[in-house]
């Protein structure tokens, strides 16, 4: 698992620099990616310790990938943050994520959110 | 023969032209003359049997005897012809007979002052009946004067007191005649009376009856052109009217809806399992429903109203269903409701997006701004978070109205819902110089089951509230325990108050009470009141408001809420 090291994938571009300034502000290194099909590829190369997930993605939903991490050993101690509009469906996968986020996100969030998860 | 004589018979008495009493009178004569035909033929049969047995027809006597017999007979068939031209001259003929006849039934001495001359009592007598009351005086006077006349030729006496008699039997049978003729003119003044009456009433009924046939018929049309569809159930729950709108609605033939049970009815139709038992429990408890039930049939949405029928000393005798259909109406608003739905995901992207870059430049991220720049940045932050707001409102108002939002309890700390509305509110709080205390109840548990993140949304949704219409003092929150089971959350301000007529609708969507200051001044959409009173009843509890004008507001939401998930 790769230390201090945040994947976000966020199909909006606003959202995802500024999801990706508040964890980089908080100390992590972090990589975004902008499709859900993208993310499936990378997830197979690499093993964030944080994972910033949008559950509404082109090409290959949020849930997939999610479903997909909870159920890989790999990422047994990646914690995931789901981050979800809709209020439905942050009750369904409340139990594979490690935090549910409800849009909209503040910055000051989500950057306070992500310090507390930095392994010195 | 028998028929022939009752026809003829009936002929003879109809005195079509004669007046009743006359009518009455000709009838009376009638009958004796039918009485003498008879006696008459029943003496002349004896008169003969008797002369051929003893063969003693050459004795000068016995053929007077059959003479007076066929005179008597002839003399009745007589003046039943005259009879039927005039009652009083047959009358009058008949008891003049009668007088002579029986002036010489007797031998003169006899008849004058003997055992015989009673026998003219019987023309008085009959006179007051078939002439007139006071003719009875006038044949009193003729037979005593045949009686005085008969004395000179027997040469006797005159018998004064068989006289008197004869005057006092007029005076008496003109005294009763009298009395019988009013009796009868009274009898038949009432019946004519009780026939005008009679006629009266049958004319009324028959007006009433054919206006009844009109009102039905008037009724009929006026239910057949309701574009509603009526249904009336009786006590028994058979549907005994219809209107061709509720076949229409429910493409079911009118006939088939006649006679129809309640549920057969219900279950003809296509409805979800839950809008059927809703329906079945409206239908069978009209009291209880007093307002409209919204049912999804088939294709068509009804709205779908009822009331008991009740007789004019209100007795149940059945219910009357109405059902509009409020298809399009329905259609339109599930448009709308998807639309703001759509509308507010789609405005709360970009939204973030501004809050999310306004608060990198505040926090500092690409370097310190300058005062002026931090004072912007602040501004675009607070109006973002208006906004967000907003379209949060929108968002939870359209979800609760499409079904789509629900409950999810679970066991929360009690006191975080007051440190979260601490974090968030304090700081709006500060800068519009109010302040905000909190207070948790005695006893209350540490935990309590239940939708944190719903309850949470009431606090902050009335205490925003709160602050959007207070201007100084403070603003309280307390939650408490009620009773084992219910929980009481409350919310009091120092504010503006809302004027008495408004309170009734202070909960209503899109609503906010008018007075003095209007929805532009303290923003927001009115949403906030309506989703918080959604929620509390999707919990199954109760808000209501206390308020006065100028001085302030307490609302008041009860919950109930478990301690444990067990």
């Amino acid at each position: 698992m790769l230390k201090n090291y945040a994947l976000v994938i966020e199909d909006d571009e606003d959202l995802s620099s500024i999801f990706t300034k508040a964890l980089q502000t908080s100390g992590f290194e972090v990589e975004a990616i902008l499709d859900g099909q993208a993310a499936e590829q990378r997830l197979k190369e690499i093993v964030p310790s944080v994972i910033v997930l949008d559950m509404h993605l082109p090409h290959v939903g949020g849930a997939t990938l999610l479903k997909q991490i909870h159920s890989n050993e790999a990422f047994k101690k990646t914690r995931t943050i789901i981050t979800t509009a809709d209020n439905v469906q942050a009750e369904i996968y409340r139990d594979m994520a490690t935090i549910v986020l409800i849009k909209p996100i503040l910055f000051s969030q989500l950057r306070d959110l992500s310090a507390r998860l930095i392994t010195v | 023969m028998m028929n022939t004589l009752q026809n003829l018979w009936q002929r003879v008495n109809l005195f079509e032209n004669a007046s009743a009493d006359d009518a009455r009178r000709g009838r009376l004569l009638n009958t004796m003359l039918a009485g003498m035909l008879v006696l008459g033929f029943l003496a002349l049969i004896f008169t003969i049997t008797i002369l051929s047995i003893n063969a003693s027809w050459d004795k000068p006597g016995n053929s007077l005897i059959l003479l007076t017999l066929v005179v008597l007979i002839s003399a009745s068939l007589g003046l039943f012809f005259v009879n039927q031209r005039s009652v009083n001259f047959a009358s009058f003929l008949f008891l003049l007979v009668l007088t002579l006849v029986l002036g010489f039934s007797d031998s003169p001495s006899e008849v004058a002052n003997g055992r015989s001359s009673f026998v003219f009592f019987i023309p008085i007598a009959i006179s007051s009946l078939l002439l007139s009351p006071v003719s009875s005086f006038f044949f009193a006077f003729g037979t005593s004067s045949i009686v005085i006349l008969l004395s000179y030729v027997a040469d006797v006496s005159v018998n004064v007191p068989i006289i008197g008699g004869l005057f006092f039997l007029a005076l008496i049978s003109w005294l009763s005649s009298r009395s019988l003729e009013q009796a009868l003119r009274d009898l038949r003044v009432i019946n004519t009376n009780l026939d005008n009456l009679v006629t009266q009433r049958t004319q009324a009924l028959s007006d009433a009856l054919s206006r009844e046939r009109i009102e039905s018929g008037r009724n009929q049309a006026i239910l057949n052109s309701i574009a509603d569809g009526v249904i009336v159930f009786d006590s028994d729950n058979h549907s005994i009217l219809a209107n061709p709108a509720l076949s229409r609605l429910t493409s079911t033939s009118l006939e088939n809806l006649i006679g129809i049970d309640a549920n057969q009815f219900i279950n003809s139709g296509q409805i979800s399992e839950a809008n059927r038992e809703m329906l079945v429990e409206f239908i069978k408890h009209p009291e209880k429903n007093t307002s409209a039930l919204r049912v999804d049939w088939g294709k068509n949405t009804f709205s779908t109203s009822i009331a008991p029928v009740q007789t004019s000393d209100h007795e149940n005798i059945g219910t009357v269903t109405v059902f509009r259909d409020i298809t399009q109406e329905a259609q339109l608003e599930r448009m709308k409701d998807n639309f703001v739905a759509i509308i507010s995901h789609e405005l709360r992207t970009p939204l973030n997006a501004i809050m999310g870059h306004a608060e990198i430049m505040k926090e500092a991220v690409y370097g310190p701004l300058n005062e002026k720049q931090l004072s912007i940045t602040q501004r675009i932050m607070v109006n973002v978070t208006r906004l967000l707001s907003m379209v949060g409102d929108l968002l939870d108002e359209a979800q609760i109205r499409a079904g789509k939002l629900s409950i999810a309890p679970q066991e929360f700390r009690v006191s975080s819902l007051l440190e979260n509305l601490h974090n968030s509110m304090d700081k709006t709080v500060t800068d519009k110089g109010l302040s905000l205390v909190s207070k948790l109840g005695d006893g209350i548990p540490a935990q309590l089951v239940g939708d944190p993140q719903r309850i949470q949304q009431i606090l902050f949704n009335l205490v925003g509230n709160a602050i959007k219409f207070t201007e100084r003092g403070a603003i309280e929150v307390n939650i408490d325990r009620v009773d084992a089971d219910n929980w009481k959350l409350e919310v009091t301000d120092h504010g503006i108050g809302i004027p008495e007529n408004e309170l009734p609708f202070i909960f209503d969507t899109f609503r906010q009470a008018s007075h003095e200051v209007s929805t532009r001044q303290h923003g927001g959409f009115g949403l906030g009141l309506s989703i918080v009173k959604q929620l509390v009843e999707l919990m199954g509890g109760h808000v209501y408001v206390k308020s006065e004008s100028g001085k302030g507001s307490t609302f008041t939401v009860s919950l109930p809420l478990k301690t444990s998930l067990l």
